[in-house]
C-alpha cells in the first residue's frame, strides 16, 4: 500500500516505523484536535450524504479504491478475488442514506438528535428534549480477519461523530486501512480523523497511550483479552467488548422438500463460502431436522455440490500451511470414521482443501476448522438441538433459520430465550443489516452519552 | 515381501531394530499389508480408497492413521482379550485421550525401540553411572502414561520421581528434585533429569534456587506444554535450564514422541556438536506432507508430519500427527504456532475437536 497511497495513517509506514507510546498518545491528541475542528459539528445530514457516496463509489468497478483492493487484495489479505468483491459488495451496499438515517433513529429515536436537543412525542409529554454526542476520542482494539467489522466500527464512530483509533488485527489492518484512505482521498478533514495501526497482543506499553486519550473503548477478542483489557481501563470510561461468537444454522423440516432443497443448500453454501466461513457470523455447522422429504444426508450433499459450484465462480484463495493442514488432519480422520461406520460420510473438493462438507447421525455440538469446512448433523427438533448445543450457550451469536413462515416466531422466540442475538434466513448470515445489534447491544447507543433537557 | 503372520513381523522387524537387518520400505509396506488385514480402521480405510494388498510401492502411499483416531476407536490388531496394557495421551481437556493398545509382545517390542535410541542419544551408548531424576510418576502409579513407563523402563529402579498424580496428571513434589540435586552436588555424582516440559517449569517456576549440577549432568526435556504452564520457545527454554542447572545447551536433549507412536526422536546426541534437529532411529521415518496435495513436501516446505514407525507392529505404521514440519539438515524441526501463521478467524476454542 505504501508504494501507491501516501503515508497518512500509522498503518502505512509499519513495520517500518517504531511505535512508541509518545507516537500513540501525541496521534491520540491530534486526532482529538482534528474531530474539535471538522467533525464534532458537522451536521448529520452532511455526513450521512458524504459516507453513503462513498459506499457507493466502492460499489463501481472503476473507482481507484476499489480496483486496489480487488487486485492488490487477495495477496494482501488471503481472500480470492471474488471473495473480495462479493464481500465488499454485500457490505457496501448497506450503508445508503435511508439506511444510516434509519440507524440513527432506530438507535436515537430521531436522526437529528446529534445536531440539537430534541425530543420524541414520549419526552415532549414530560416537557423534556434530550441530545446525543459520541464519545470525544474512540479507541478500537480489533480482532478477528475480517474487515468489515472494523470499517462498521469506523462508519459507526464517524456517525456519532468521534475521533477513532483503530488498533488493526494481525493480518487484517490491510483493508481497513485502504477504507480510510478512501475517505481521507474523498473527504481530507473526515480521513484527519482517523488513525490506524498494528502492533503484536501484549504490548501494553503501547496501549496505556490509548486508553488514557481515549474517552471510550470497544475491543472484540477471546473473553480473557477483553476481561484483561478491562482491568486496564480507567472504570470511568465507557468499555465495549464483545467476545468471540459461533453460529450455526437450522433446517426445518418443512423446508426440505424437493423444489426448496436445492436453492437452501445453495444460499447455505454461500453463508460457508462468505469470507471463507472466518466471521463470528459464519455458520460452524447446520442442523437439519429429520423427517423431511429430503433426508439430512441428501441436504449435506447438496451443500457440497454447491460449494463446489461456489469454488468456481468464488474460490476459496490460498491459506496458511496451518490453516491447510489443520483441514487436511480433519478429512484424514472423517475419512476413517466415515470408512468404519456409516453414521459418517464426508464431501470435499477433488483437489487442495477448498471445501469440506462433513456428515455425521451423531447430533453433538461441533465446531469446524473454518475455511469452508463445515459440519451437518440431524437432528429431532429444535428442543433436541438446544440440548446438544447447551455447551455453546451464551456463545452463539447468530442462528441462520430456514423454517415454515407460520413457525418461525415461535422459533426466534425460543432461540432467544435460549441466548441467541441474531436470527436470520439462510444466505444472510454474514450480512447483517446496518442496525444489527451486535451480541444483542444497541450499535450507536453503545456510544453515545445523553444530556436531557428539562423545560 | 509379505508377512503370514504377526508373528513374522514382530520377529523381523525386531531383527530389523536391532541389527538393521532388512529393507525400511519393504518392511513399512509389508508391515502395513498385514495391518490392512487385521485392523478393522485401517482396512475399511484401504477399502474406501481402493487399495489392495501389494498396490503400494511407495511409503508416502500407506494410509496414514491420524492421532486423533486413536481416541475414537481401537487401532490395533490385538484382539480385546489380549489387550494386558494400553497408553493414554495425556491433555488437560475434556475430550477423550488416546488410547494405543498393548499385550505382552507388543509391550516387549515399544521397550526395545524405547531403549536403544535413549542409550545412543542421552547416554552416549555409556552406561550411566550418576544419579538419576524423573519428573515423572512411577509406572505403577501411572500405568496408562507412555512417559512413565519410558521412565520406568530406560532410567532404572535406582531413579527418584519427584511427581505425584493427581487428577489432571501429575504434580511436581519441588523439594525431593531440589533434595536430588543438592545431594548430587554434595557427592559430586552427575545428574540426568528427565521429564516434559511442563514438569521443569512447574519446578523452576516455584522455587528460586540455583543448582550448580556437577559436570556431565544432563537433561532430557520432552516438550510440550498442554497448557499446563506457561510456555517458553524452546531456546529460551533451554536457556532457563542451562542457567537455573548448569547444565549446558549441549547436554541438554529434547524428545518427540507421543503414545500413538512406538519409535521417539531426538534431537541432537548429548555432548556432541550436532545441530539440533529431530532424528528418528533407523526403524521410523518421517514425512512432511503437503496438505494441500496429500504428496511429500518439498525440501524446507512446511506441511503436516507423519511418522512411518515399524515400532507401531500392531497399531499402524503410518501416523497422522497434527503436527507442523519441516525437514531439516537429516531430521526435521516441528513449528510451533509463532513460526507458522496464526489460524485466521475468530472460532470459540468450545471444545476440543472430536
Amino acid at each position: 500500500m505504501r508504494d501507491t497511497l501516501p503515508n497518512y495513517f500509522l498503518f502505512d509506514t509499519q513495520p517500518e516505523a517504531h511505535l512508541t507510546p509518545e507516537v500513540i498518545a501525541e496521534a491520540c491528541r491530534q486526532l482529538k484536535r482534528n474531530r474539535a475542528q471538522y467533525l464534532r459539528d458537522m451536521p448529520t445530514d452532511q455526513l450521512i450524504t458524504h459516507l453513503s457516496r462513498l459506499a457507493g463509489n466502492w460499489q463501481d468497478d472503476l473507482f481507484p479504491f476499489r480496483k486496489m483492493a480487488l487486485d492488490t487484495g487477495p495477496s494482501a489479505t488471503g481472500f480470492s478475488r471474488s471473495t473480495l468483491a462479493h464481500g465488499l459488495d454485500r457490505f457496501f451496499a448497506r450503508i445508503t442514506e435511508d439506511n444510516l438515517h434509519n440507524l440513527i433513529a432506530q438507535e436515537l429515536g430521531d436522526c437529528r438528535r446529534l445536531d440539537a436537543p430534541l425530543s420524541t412525542p414520549e419526552e415532549r409529554s414530560e416537557n423534556r428534549l434530550a441530545f446525543a454526542r459520541g464519545p470525544e476520542l474512540i479507541g478500537h482494539i480489533a480482532s478477528g480477519q475480517l474487515p468489515c467489522p472494523t470499517m462498521m466500527s469506523m462508519i459507526q464512530g464517524l456517525l456519532v461523530g468521534s475521533a477513532q483509533f483503530i488498533k488493526c488485527a494481525e493480518n487484517a489492518g490491510w483493508l481497513p486501512t485502504l477504507f480510510a484512505h478512501s475517505l481521507y482521498d474523498a473527504h481530507p478533514k473526515l480521513g484527519a480523523c482517523i488513525e490506524l495501526a498494528h502492533w503484536p497482543g501484549g504490548q501494553t506499553e503501547l496501549e496505556s497511550p490509548l486508553f488514557d486519550e481515549a474517552d471510550c473503548i470497544t475491543a472484540t477478542g477471546h473473553d480473557e483479552t477483553l476481561a484483561s483489557i478491562q482491568t486496564r481501563i480507567n472504570p470511568h470510561k465507557r468499555f465495549i467488548g464483545y467476545g468471540h461468537r459461533v453460529s450455526f444454522a437450522y433446517i426445518h423440516q418443512d423446508m426440505l422438500s424437493r423444489a426448496l432443497s436445492r436453492d437452501l443448500a445453495q444460499r447455505m453454501a454461500q453463508d460457508i463460502a462468505s469470507w471463507n466461513q472466518l466471521g463470528c457470523l459464519s455458520p460452524h455447522l447446520v442442523y437439519v431436522e429429520r423427517g423431511g422429504a429430503v433426508r439430512p444426508e441428501v441436504f449435506a450433499e447438496m451443500i457440497a455440490e454447491a460449494l463446489d459450484t461456489l469454488e468456481t465462480t468464488q474460490p476459496r484463495g490460498e491459506i496458511s500451511p496451518e490453516e491447510s493442514g489443520t483441514i487436511a488432519y480433519k478429512r484424514n480422520f472423517y475419512e476413517v470414521r466415515s470408512a468404519g461406520t456409516g453414521d459418517v460420510r464426508q464431501w470435499k473438493s477433488k483437489e487442495g482443501t477448498h471445501w469440506t462438507v462433513v456428515f455425521e447421525e451423531d447430533p453433538v455440538f461441533t465446531t469446524s476448522c473454518l475455511n469452508r469446512f463445515i459440519h451437518v448433523k440431524p437432528i429431532g427438533d429444535l428442543e433436541e438441538m438446544l440440548r446438544v448445543a447447551e455447551m455453546a450457550r451464551g456463545q452463539v451469536s447468530t442462528v441462520g433459520v430456514a423454517a415454515p413462515k407460520n413457525d418461525t416466531e415461535t422459533i426466534v422466540k425460543q432461540l432467544a430465550h435460549w441466548g441467541v442475538t441474531r436470527v436470520c434466513p439462510i444466505g444472510q448470515m454474514q450480512d447483517p443489516p446496518l442496525g444489527w445489534r451486535h451480541d444483542g447491544r444497541p450499535p450507536l447507543g453503545d456510544l453515545v452519552t445523553w444530556t436531557d433537557w428539562e423545560q | 515381501m509379505t508377512f503370514q503372520s504377526y508373528n513374522e513381523a514382530d520377529r523381523s522387524i525386531t531383527r530389523f531394530i536391532e541389527q538393521g537387518d532388512g529393507d525400511f520400505e519393504t518392511l513399512a509396506l509389508a508391515l502395513h499389508d498385514l495391518q490392512a488385514r487385521y485392523v478393522p480402521a485401517i482396512a475399511a480405510l484401504c477399502q474406501n480408497r481402493g487399495i489392495t494388498p501389494g498396490s503400494n510401492h511407495q511409503i508416502h502411499q500407506i494410509p496414514a492413521i491420524p492421532t486423533i483416531a486413536f481416541r475414537d476407536m481401537a487401532i490395533t490388531s490385538i484382539p480385546e482379550q489380549d489387550r494386558i496394557h494400553h497408553f493414554e495421551s495425556s491433555g488437560t481437556t475434556a475430550a477423550k485421550p488416546s488410547h494405543h493398545w498393548h499385550h505382552r509382545k507388543s509391550l516387549k517390542l515399544y521397550e526395545t525401540s524405547l531403549r536403544l535410541p535413549f542409550q545412543k542419544y542421552v547416554l552416549n551408548g555409556k552406561k550411566w553411572k550418576g544419579r538419576i531424576l524423573a519428573l515423572t510418576p512411577l509406572r505403577t502409579e501411572a500405568p496408562n502414561s507412555s512417559l512413565a513407563h519410558m521412565a520406568s523402563h530406560v532410567l532404572g529402579s535406582d531413579t527418584i520421581h519427584a511427581a505425584e498424580c493427581c487428577d489432571n496428571g501429575w504434580n511436581i513434589n519441588q523439594h525431593i528434585c531440589d533434595t536430588a540435586c543438592e545431594q548430587a552436588i554434595l557427592s559430586d555424582d552427575p545428574l540426568l533429569i528427565f521429564g516434559p516440559a511442563f514438569s521443569f517449569l512447574h519446578w523452576l517456576d516455584a522455587t528460586d534456587t540455583l543448582h550448580k549440577l556437577p559436570q556431565g549432568s544432563r537433561i532430557m526435556e520432552t516438550g510440550g506444554y498442554k497448557g499446563r504452564s506457561r510456555e517458553l520457545p524452546k531456546n529460551e527454554f533451554h536457556k532457563l535450564l542451562s542457567e537455573r542447572l548448569s547444565v549446558p545447551e549441549s547436554h541438554i536433549v529434547c524428545e518427540y514422541g507421543m503414545c500413538e507412536l512406538g519409535s521417539q526422536a531426538y534431537d541432537r546426541e548429548i555432548g556432541t556438536r550436532q545441530e539440533r534437529a529431530f532424528r528418528f532411529p533407523h526403524w521410523a521415518q518421517p514425512i512432511i506432507i503437503n496438505p494441500e496435495t496429500g504428496n511429500p513436501c518439498a525440501e524446507g516446505e512446511i506441511g503436516l508430519l507423519r511418522i512411518i514407525d515399524l515400532a507401531n507392529v500392531y497399531s499402524s505404521v503410518a501416523i497422522q500427527t497434527q503436527d507442523l514440519a519441516r525437514s531439516v539438515l537429516d531430521g526435521f524441526e516441528v513449528l510451533g504456532r509463532d513460526q507458522a501463521a496464526e489460524p485466521r478467524g475468530c472460532s470459540l476454542n468450545l471444545l476440543q475437536q472430536t
